[in-house]
């Protein structure tokens, strides 16, 4: 799995690409307790996690999901943004899709 | 070894409804579309074939109690929920057959669901029938004799003419029972439970009900993948959504049919058996979950073999 995150000044977009299983879910918490992190510092209330190029996640990573949104307090609402139709899948059998918003795209439409 | 499911509903037992049943008939008279059969067994054919279990079947009512068949000279059984009453009708059966009527129950835990059973455990009124109690409970008699006691149940605790022996175990220690080599593993639970494995001639089955694996302890997994490693069959609590667990369920001691399929692919094992149902969801509630899971593992397989899936029901047997 690789990361990269940018900052928009409103929100932070975090990009993961590849999969999220047994052997990269750590790397990909890490990654979302630092963005989370940066959030809180910087005083952005919004968190993006483009899905977009992510082939699938097992149940570690969407655990992840659920520490980063502990992490954040309610102070950074958390936003899953256009999965593929695997990660909606996963994301509707989890029942995830019930505690995260998901949205179809990474930029809202203007 | 040939595992049995008398007792597959988690927390409470569950009867099926009047209207319910009438549902089913008629979903099934709707399918068969004015078809005749000659004979039961002809129509019971069909709806093995063209209906779907959870109009023609049941997930089962009773609560957590599994049969292990490995050894022709004792029973073996995980749990005590409320299927072990048809389990005891089953055993004497055998036992007039010539079955020796030796018992070795292996216990998860003592909440109420998973001993419930034992009162109406026939052969427990038995002289000459022997049971042996395996638990990693230190207070596994106080438990069953506590559900008899006259506030709760008429008939005493000693009032049962079986010989009744408790052995308490400790996790990591490997011990004999019943021809079957026999491990235990501490798992998240109120007040704790003990998850168990049954090897016998290259052969393991597992044995994994009222256990959480919570988000912030992901690491403690890697005990329980070692623990499920190469089982050809695991039966796992899979009550909630994984979603319900790291939310409303939190904390509740149940874990969800995603995580019970990650822990089996890293653990390599064969098959999984989906168990302890959620009481208050349908049929149709768990077939769906079913069907979720099947397609979930498909999902995140990768390149590893594939794990079957099944959903245990209440009569359900799997050859190991």
């Amino acid at each position: 799995m690789d990361w990269r995150v940018r900052n928009d000044g409103a929100r932070l977009v975090a990009v993961p690409t590849g999969r999220v299983d047994e052997d990269s879910w750590k790397a990909f918490s890490t990654h979302l307790n630092a963005a989370v992190n940066d959030a809180l510092v910087l005083a952005i209330p919004s968190l993006v996690i483009d899905l977009s190029g992510l082939e699938y996640m097992t149940s570690k990573g969407l655990r992840a999901l659920t520490l980063a949104k502990n992490e954040a307090r309610g102070e950074v609402t958390i936003r899953l943004a256009a999965p593929n139709a695997t990660m909606r899948r996963i994301l509707s059998i989890s029942r995830y899709d019930m505690l995260f918003p998901v949205v179809d795209a990474v930029d809202p439409a203007s | 070894m040939l595992v049995r499911f008398w007792g597959t509903r988690g927390s409470l037992p569950v009867a099926q409804r009047a209207d319910a049943i009438l549902t089913r008939i008629a979903r099934a008279l709707v399918i068969a579309r004015g078809r005749r059969f000659d004979s039961e067994a002809e129509a019971a054919e069909f709806a093995r074939t063209d209906i779907e279990f959870a109009t023609y079947g049941t997930y089962g009512g009773a609560t957590p109690c599994v049969e292990i068949e490995a050894d022709e000279n004792a029973f073996v059984i995980c749990d005590m929920g409320s299927g072990l009453r048809e389990f005891g009708v089953s055993a004497q059966r055998r036992c007039a057959e010539g079955h020796p009527r030796v018992y070795h129950f292996f216990l998860s835990h003592l909440h109420w669901d998973h001993i419930m059973g034992f009162p109406f455990f026939r052969p427990a009124y038995e002289s000459g029938a022997t049971i042996v109690i395996h638990s990693g409970h230190w207070d596994a008699e106080d438990a069953l004799r506590r559900q008899q006691a006259d506030i709760s149940f008429p008939v005493p605790f000693d009032a049962l003419k079986a010989n009744i022996e408790f052995v308490e175990h400790t996790p990591g220690q490997t011990f004999e029972a019943a021809g079957l080599q026999v491990s235990l593993i501490h798992q998240r639970h109120r007040r704790g439970s003990f998850g168990y494995r049954f090897e016998r001639q290259g052969k393991a089955v597992v044995y994994s009900t009222d256990a959480e694996h919570r988000p912030d302890d992901m690491e403690a997994e890697d005990a329980f993948q070692a623990f499920f490693a190469n089982a050809d069959l695991v039966i796992c609590d899979t009550m909630y959504s994984l979603g319900d667990t790291v939310s409303l369920k939190l904390d509740k001691g149940h874990s969800s049919n995603v995580v019970a399929v990650d822990l089996c692919h890293a653990a390599s094992a064969r098959r999984l058996a989906l168990f302890h149902h959620e009481p208050s969801h349908s049929d149709e509630d768990i077939q769906q979950m079913f069907f979720e899971t099947v397609r979930y593992e498909k999902i995140v397989r990768g390149g590893r073999p594939e794990l079957e899936v099944v959903c245990a029901y209440d009569g359900l047997e799997v050859e190991v």
